[in-house]
Parts: structure tokens; sequence; C-alpha cells
């Protein structure tokens, strides 16, 4: 199963054990159910995409000629040797890792190691994962044992890069950046530059391009961008090294295979992917991938385009659903028949025809960014229409994403844990309730998020005389207390903190269970102390946003 | 608990049993001495006077497959001669049946039999010989069991089995638990007795008679060789069973139709107000049409008594004879459709008395049935899509782990399909595979969603479809679901076409099943 190349564990040599097995199989599910709803259509055929322009002013060319430690080597960039290594850095995590069974602890802490290469004065490319839940940054030097404290200057969890700063630049002022090249050629030769497991120092492997073509980017899981397999042997500690050809950067290491599943199987982040990331946080702020968030089905049996009075071309999909919270929410309707993207016309595979390539329609999208326009042609209702849909991040899939840098929320209550549905939380407590199960998955695609932007489930029990015969609840999801119905985790807390409910009972009734957990008012004061005392409740609540408001 | 189906462990302990064979031999002949001592004064009936060996071929349809039939497999048990020239079984033993052969024990000499009474619910049916001559011939030397109602915890019970060579064999076992336990189809509960007491494996032990005194005090459905304890379907339903077979009209068992919570909780008594009162079960929730719902019984309601018997906060009440006892005996076990019953219920602040008169519910009646035996599922092909009603042998053609591996939402629809009946009434259609076929191109990789609508027309049942496929518009047929893709469009003629080509080139002969 797909697994991040990630951060060498300190302790063991194994590669981060996130939920492997469980992420591609939601994420195949996922699109095959609802093709619009993630960053991209899962099944894209191999899309060979053109380099773009050079370098954005993000990344400030080269100050040329510059000494290039050690190598006397100036200009022209030098071909695949000790010069580039200089630029490539050992990523040292101290990491912390939220509890979200005992969420008002502070949690674990742990460490890994990964790579990251200077692309621009004090700006160090890594992946997103090597640097997630970070406590404390250390960078270091290839033959130089100094560590050098760095910090996150933007991470994007969407396409698993980010970009780090040294508290103290001057030890790599002399340290030319890495350039970024193209879009290698399938076939031809790359090295992995990083330090994997295998020790302490430097390593290169060697390989070629596989395999160009969309992948699902395991870190947030439920992200689809351009990948490039290579068979240079890509191991747990080569995240976020360069892959480079003649002397030029054309990937960033991020994730394979285990061994038990394919071999020879690495992934590298494409330049184009590496391009736009660099480009949107050129304004200071990194502001996602948007998505039009539909639903389209190919228009290839000949009734369909019979029904819909479509001539026999092999142009339009046809809309089954567009997101009311996604960017094409209001404008496009179920029926619709998208003919036209950006004025190319559209196949009835959902395939365009760019700049000599056949790519997934959603590639002109995965171009743009948050504000962009996208410019379709429908016909509806047998009249040709021409609508400007304006690009915004779709956030309700965030509930089945991996979330970093987040501390657990959580509401206590006379030793009732309540938490608020996401993938982390989905996991830690292994819940089986098949109606939370239900609205954690269709979440986005049936529009759970109008009646309840955050489900609050009753996660689990801290046994106290107020709470003893309540485990029939355990698992199940909040729908109201005391008459109102809740939307939120602020809304139980809320809704739990009125001294004197009517008839002096807080009702908390829960979805599709008829009988009310019912809890004396008079009793809760007493309890949430005895509660608090015993089981080490730090802090009784900590409440954040929902998804939907990030 | 254990509710262990019989043939896993049998069939287990069978593979091994050729070897230990004579040594359990001599073992059992010990015990059967013993038996014949402990007879005392009951009718002189054994093994061999009063059972019979029933063989039975099962085979049941494939739900994923809904034109073929599964693997025929074979079950045979010990069933015991009632009056009239029947035998009783376990339902379990001849479901799906396709062939049942009753078989002697001494002689071995065999007839071919028929069901003549049969409940899944309750897991019994009748059998008699399919011959008429042979109804009192066969069964000549033989001697009919009498029912013994009498057995309580304490009593000692005989299991009766049969040796190869046809010589009878007793175990005994000491009933230690009478309580309500789960029979065969899911929500079957019904009185059971636990027995202790270990057992041999023999071959014919799919079903076993449980003897108290020479007369039959159960059926024996289950046996956990960890525990070394029986589940036995008691005689007190076998009575209710032949006696309601009898009249020549089965009713069945009736169900309540609604779901209760315990009321131990000292808040919840004190938020509805019981203070003062004792015991009493929280009403969940009643199904539409239901036996509780046409007595006005609703959710939140709290039953304080049914036919005059307190129900204590756990939902039990005092059985004369076993002590506490979950109240569904009242309404199901010993009860009887049509009968009228008394139910004190507490609302709000009031007590008040309904009759509730005891129905039951029929799985035809669900809106996704909870078992389908001897027949085979509803279903349609038209032009390569396949349409079925959802039904619970649909979902657990999943496996073990249906719940997880089954299609979600379809699972989902099952959990909250008492919301859904209300909402929508008759039955859940799929679409359950496509076919690729000239007319279905583009549609290969949908299924397992809910048909709403075919031609504009709603689709409640299998049988609607053939009225919606017959007014295409400018023929073409448009599908509508409740998920991706939402619609779809066939083109009438052609799926016609491939319909009739559909026996020679994929072998499937039958296109529909709307009854």
């Amino acid at each position: 199963m797909m697994v991040r190349i990630a951060v060498q564990q300190h302790s063991k040599f194994m590669m981060i054990p996130h939920p492997p097995s469980f992420v591609p199989r939601v994420l195949a599910l996922t699109a095959a159910l609802f093709v619009g709803a993630s960053s991209v259509w899962a099944q894209l055929a191999p899309v060979p995409v053109p380099s773009p322009a050079p370098a954005p002013a993000a990344v400030p060319a080269p100050p040329a000629p510059v000494p290039v430690v050690p190598s006397p080597q100036a200009a022209p960039a030098p071909a695949d040797g000790e010069a580039i290594f200089s630029a490539i850095v050992r990523v040292e995590n101290q990491s912390w890792e939220p509890n979200y069974r005992v969420p008002w602890n502070s949690g674990g802490t742990g460490g890994g190691v990964g790579t990251g290469f200077l692309i621009a004065p004090n700006r160090f490319l890594t992946n997103a994962h090597v640097v997630s839940d970070s406590r404390l940054l250390y960078v270091k030097k290839v033959d130089d044992p100094k560590p050098y404290e760095a910090e996150i200057v933007h991470i994007a969890h969407d396409c698993d890069l980010a970009l780090l700063a040294l508290k103290d630049p001057s030890a790599f002022e002399t340290v030319r950046p890495l350039r970024l090249g193209g879009v290698p050629l399938l076939n031809s030769t790359v090295i992995a530059v990083g330090y994997p497991i295998g020790g302490q120092r430097i390593s290169v492997t060697r390989g070629v391009v596989s395999r160009i073509d969309f992948q699902s980017f395991a870190h947030s899981g439920v992200d689809f961008h351009l990948a490039i397999q290579v068979d240079a042997a890509i191991n747990p500690g080569n995240s976020g090294g360069p892959v480079i050809q003649e002397g030029t950067v054309v990937g960033v290491a991020f994730q394979g295979y285990s061994g038990d599943v394919a071999q020879s199987t690495g992934f590298m982040i494409p330049v184009p992917v590496i391009h736009r990331f660099l480009e949107d946080v050129r304004d200071g702020t990194y502001d996602h991938y948007p998505d039009l968030a539909i639903a389209h089905f190919n228009l290839q049996n000949p009734a369909q385009r019979k029904a819909l009075n479509l001539p026999n071309d092999g142009i339009g999909v046809m809309v089954s659903s567009a997101d009311s919270a996604g960017s094409a929410g209001g404008l496009l309707q179920m029926g619709d028949i998208i003919v036209a993207m950006d004025g190319f016309p559209v196949s009835s595979d959902g395939f365009v025809n760019m700049l000599g390539s056949r790519v997934n329609m959603n590639e002109i999208v995965e171009r743009k960014y948050v504000g962009n326009i996208v410019k379709l042609r429908v016909i509806r209702g047998g009249k040709a229409m021409d609508l400007d849909i304006t690009l915004k991040r779709f956030l309700p899939y965030l509930i089945q994403a991996n979330q970093y840098d987040q501390k657990p929320q959580y509401v206590v209550f006379a030793g009732l844990l309540f938490q608020p549905v996401d993938r982390n939380m989905m996991a830690a407590h292994g819940v089986s309730n098949l109606n939370v199960r239900y609205l954690f998955n269709f979440f986005s695609q049936d529009e759970v998020y109008k009646e309840r932007p955050q489900i609050v489930v009753l996660t689990d029990i801290l046994p106290d005389e107020i709470n003893t015969h309540f485990d029939l609840f355990r698992q199940q999801a909040v729908d109201e207390i005391n008459g109102k119905k809740i939307r939120s985790l602020k809304d139980v807390h809320e809704a739990l903190q009125n001294p004197a409910p009517p008839g002096g009972f807080h009702v908390i009734r829960f979805l599709g269970e008829g009988r009310p957990m019912v809890i004396e008012a008079s009793r809760v004061a007493a309890a949430n102390q005895r509660v608090a005392e015993k089981y080490n409740v730090t802090e009784d609540h900590r409440i954040g946003d929902s998804v939907m408001a990030q | 608990m254990f509710f262990t189906p019989m043939i896993p462990r049998f069939f287990r302990l069978a593979t091994g049993f050729t070897v230990g064979c004579a040594l359990l031999l001599t073992s059992c002949l010990d015990k059967e001495i013993a038996f014949k001592f402990n007879l005392g004064g009951g009718p002189s009936t054994t093994a061999a006077t009063s059972v019979v060996r029933v063989h039975a071929t099962n085979q049941g349809y494939n739900f994923v497959r809904p034109w073929e039939k599964l693997e025929a497999s074979r079950r045979s048990g010990l069933g015991p001669l009632v009056a009239g020239g029947r035998v009783l079984v376990t339902a379990e033993l001849v479901v799906d049946h396709t062939y049942i052969e009753l078989e002697l024990p001494d002689t071995g000499e065999k007839t071919p039999a028929k069901v003549v009474g049969l409940d899944y619910e309750a897991n019994l049916a009748l059998l008699e010989p399919i011959d008429e001559k042979k109804k009192t011939e066969f069964f000549s030397r033989m001697q009919p069991l009498e029912l013994d109602l009498s057995a309580v915890p304490g009593d000692r019970l005989e299991v009766w089995q049969l040796e190869d060579n046809g010589t009878p064999a007793s175990t005994d076992g000491t009933v230690i638990q009478v309580g309500v336990g789960r029979y065969f189809v899911d929500g079957s509960f019904f009185l059971n007795y636990v027995l202790r007491g270990s057992l041999q494996y023999r071959t014919s032990s799919f079903t076993l008679p449980v003897i108290k005194e020479g007369r039959l005090a159960g059926l024996l459905l289950s046996y956990d060789s960890k525990e070394q304890t029986s589940d036995v379907l008691p005689a007190p339903i076998i009575e209710h069973f032949l006696k309601d077979l009898a009249d020549g009209t089965y009713a069945g068992f009736p169900n309540l139709g609604l779901s209760y919570a315990p009321t131990l909780d000292e808040q919840l008594r004190k938020y509805a107000k019981l203070d003062g009162l004792e015991g009493g079960i929280y009403v969940r929730r009643v199904s539409r049409d239901g036996a509780a719902q046409q007595a006005g019984i609703q959710a939140d309601d709290i039953i304080l008594e049914i036919d005059g018997h307190p129900i204590d906060s756990r939902g039990n009440y005092d059985h004369p004879k076993y002590g506490k006892l979950n109240f569904s005996h009242l309404v199901r076990g010993d009860a009887q459709v049509g009968q009228k019953v008394p139910v004190k219920v507490h609302r709000k602040d009031q007590e008040l008395t309904v009759s509730l008169e005891l129905t039951r519910k029929p799985p035809t009646a669900y809106y996704i049935d909870p078992y389908m035996f001897d027949r085979g599922p509803r279903f349609k092909i038209l032009g390569g899509l396949i349409f079925q009603e959802l039904t619970l042998p649909y979902l657990k053609a999943w496996g073990d782990q249906w719940v997880n591996r089954a299609p979600f939402k379809l699972v989902h629809a099952h959990a909250n399909q008492e919301l859904l009946e209300e909402k929508e009434g008759g039955k859940l259609v799929i679409l359950s595979a496509v076919v690729l076929t000239p007319a279905t191109v583009g549609y290969e990789q949908i299924g397992n969603i809910q048909v709403t609508k075919v031609n504009g027309q709603a689709i409640r049942s299998i049988k609607d479809l053939n009225a919606a496929f017959a007014k295409p518009t400018n023929g073409v047929h448009k599908i509508e679901f409740d998920d991706f893709p939402k619609v779809i469009y066939l083109d009438a003629r052609m799926a016609e076409a491939v319909n009739e080509q559909f026996g020679s080139r994929l072998g499937i002969k039958t296109l529909e099943r709307l009854d």
C-alpha cells in the first residue's frame, strides 16, 4: 500500500505507519463515487505535462556567478556531482503527535528525518509531511555537524510541499541554490539524493523515469495530482529530497509503495506542481488548490446523446451533481452538458486536447489558483450558454483528509467525551456506528454539512456515577440538546453550559436513537469535579473551527 | 453468548471422527445402559422407536447472480415422530430444500418426504412421506412422541442420537437456564432452554430430539463444545407451532413492532416521572403499522404491564415456571396472532391501558426482506442492466464481514429501514450491476445504487419496472437514481434486442423473476 516515504524514525527503520492500508482503498472509493470531490479525478490517463516557463519570480534566479562550496565550479549548472550536495540538507523534525483518544493530554512526541534543498536564498523546499506537527526543526548541511534551527515559511498539505527558512542563514550564504528543470522524458535517467535509512551521510540512487501519471497523495489522503514514478530507490528519509537530471531538479521524492506491494516504485512531485506551489505563496499566503467540486458522467452511450438531443460528435459530459459549497454550486445544475472548458472542447470521456496532449479536463482547473475564472460552455435545456466560474477551495472534503498541526477539539461534560468527526478522530476511536460512518463518508457527497457543519459524536465515557447507564449511547452522533439542533461542537458546549435547563434536566438526543440521555443538572458540577480529578482532565474543552470554517 | 450454528462445529468434529470411533462407541454404550435404567415410569420410547433420520439436500439462490442457484449441500438430522405420521425437525435443516428423505434407523429403509408446515422464525418444520400409502406403513413399527411442556431449570433431559448401526444413544444434560434467545433468522427471539452436558459427534446430528421422561421436551439447536452447553428449542414453542398448523391456516407467531430500552437509569426515571413506580421499559421506536402503533403506543412511552404482568426495568416479567423472563415471550412465543392483550402505559403524567391486538409482520412486508428462502430474489434484466429488490440475503452475500464489505449506502439503508419505510414504503429497488452490452456502453462502472424513477414513474417494487418500461420517450428509457450518476438513458429497441441474445451469448435464460 501507498505510504509516505517519510521521515525516517529515530528508533526503528520503518516507513511511517500512517494508516497505510486504509488510504488507497478510501481514495478509490471516493474517486469512483464522486469524481469531482477531490482535487483531481482519480482515473486519469498518463498526462505528459509540458514544462512550464522558467522559475517564477517567487524563486529569484540564483545570483550568478556564485562561489559554490566545495567545488569551485561556477555556471553552467554542474552535472550530477558533489557541487550540488552542499545545497541538499538533512531535515530533522521533533514532532508532536496529538492524542485523539485522550485529547486533553499534550500528546506524544516523535521525531524523524527527511531531506530538503536550497532553491533560493534562505528558502529550502521539502515535503509537508517531513515537517508536519513540528515542534522544533533543525537542518544539517552535508559534512557539517552543526544543526541549524529552521522554521516553516509555507506548508501545503494538499500537495505535500513546504518551504523552510533558517533563523540564521549565514551558513548557506555561499551555497548555490539548485535550479528547477522541466518534466523529464520517460525512460531518461535521474538520480535521487537525500538522507534515507542505511546510514548518516548523504545517499545517491539512480534510475529512470518509469511513468508520468496522476497519483493520490498519501499525506492528505484525499488529493490527486500529477506525480512521476521512478525506479531509483526512494526510501524513508529520501522524502523532500531532490530528484536530479543534468544538474537541475526535476522533482521532489515523496512517496512509494512498501516492498510487499510493489518493487522499485518511488514517486516524486514534478516541477509543474512545485511551480504552482511557489507561485501560490508568492503573495505571502498559501491559498490551496481550488476545485470545481462537480461530479460528471461520461456521455458515451448513444441513447444518452439521443435523449439529450446532442449531435453524435463525441463532445460533452453530463453534470450529475454540483456541490453547493463548491465553486460551481448554484451555477451548474444536474443535467447540464459541459461542451467546452476555457475554449477547449470537452470530449465525451471528459478529456481535452491541450498543448498537443489529451488530458483530463480537470487539468485545466489543476493549473489555476483560487480566485481564477474557468470558462464553461454548457448546454442546458437544449440551449448553449457560457458560464464564468470563479474558483474556490472545496472545504467539505477536508473532513476525510489527514489533519496536521491541529490540536484535537473536544468537550468533556459529566464524564462524557464529545468530539467532532474528522478522519483523525474516526481512526483513533475506530468508530463503527453506521450512522456516524454515513455522515463521515457522505459529508460532501450528500451535503451533510448544510445541516451539520460539524458532526459531534459521544466518543468515550469516563465512568462515573452520573453516567453509569449511558453505555448504549457510545459512538452515537448528537442530534439535539435541550431542544436545540446541534450544528457544531460549540453548540454542544454552549447548550451544556446552561446551569438550569428546562425541568432541571439536560436532555440529549442522539441520531437514530429513540431513548434520550437525561442528566440532572444539579448533579453536574460535582460530577465534573470528580471526573476532572480522577481522570486528570486538565481542560474540559478545546473548541476550534470546523473544516467548513477553515 | 453461544449462538453457534450446529453445522460448523459438528462438521469440524466429523473430519477426525472415524479414527476415534471405536473408543467413543464403547463409552456411549455404557451410557445407553445407564439411560435405560433412568427411564422410570415414562412411555417406553427410544430413539429406535420414535425417531427417523432426515436427510435434506439444500440449495439456495445466488442473490448476486439472481438467475442462478448456488451449489447444493446436504444436512442430516434426527426428527422425532409426532402424532399423525409426521416428523418434526428444525426449519434450518430443510431450508431451501430440493429433496428430503426419511430413513428408518434400524432397517435403513428410505422414503422421500415433503414439508407440510414451516416457520423460519420459530425454526420449525413438519414433514411427511410424499407417498400417501407410506404415511401409516412407513412408521408402522414406530411410536409417536408426545410433548413434555414441564421442563424447568434443574431438570435432567436426554439428548437422543443414533449410532451408525441404528443403535440408540442418549446423553444426559441439565437445564441450567430458561431464557429468550435467537433461533435461526435475524430477529427471531424465542424461548430456549440452555442444557449443560457434553455431546459427542454422531452422524445425523444437525437436529436432535431432547427428551424428558420419554416425551419430547425440545429440539437441539446448537452445541457449544467449549462451554459444553446446548441451546434447545423447547416444547412450548413446538406446541404453539403444531396447534397453529392443526386448524389448516397457519398464522405464525406475532410481533409487537417496537424497540425498547431499560429504565434502570435513575435520572431517566425521574425525568419520565416514574418516581414511586416500579419497573417499566422505555419505548424507543414503534414500527409503522405494527401492533404497538395500531394500539396507539408511542415512542417515549413507558410500558409498565403486559397482560397483567408487571414488566421490570430490564424488560423481564415473573414467569410462574421459569422466573425472570424477557417480556417478548408474552407477546410472541406464548401468544397468538389476533389475541388482544391489555398493555399498561405511562405517558408523561398519566397512566393508561390500551388494548393491543397482536399481529404478525411477514418478511415480505418489510422494506428490505429480512430473509428469503425456498425462492429466488426478484429481479429484472433489461439490455444488460440488472435490477433487484434489496434483501438482507443480498447484503449477506458479501460474507461474514458484510457490514463492512457490502456497498455502504445499502448497508446504511438496511440499518435505517424503519425510517425509510415510513418515508417511502414498498421495496428498495436497486440497479445491482451492469453487464456490458451494446445498450449499456459507458455504464459498466455503475451499480448498487437505488433506482428512484423509470420514465418518470416512481419505482417501489420490481413489478413497477415493467409498467414503467412500457413507456419510453422517443424510443429511449430514462432511469433515475438517488446517487451518482443520477440519470442514465437506455435505447428501448436495442435493450430488447440485447435481451433476446442474452440466453445464447451469456447463458442467462431467465431474465426476470417478478413474483
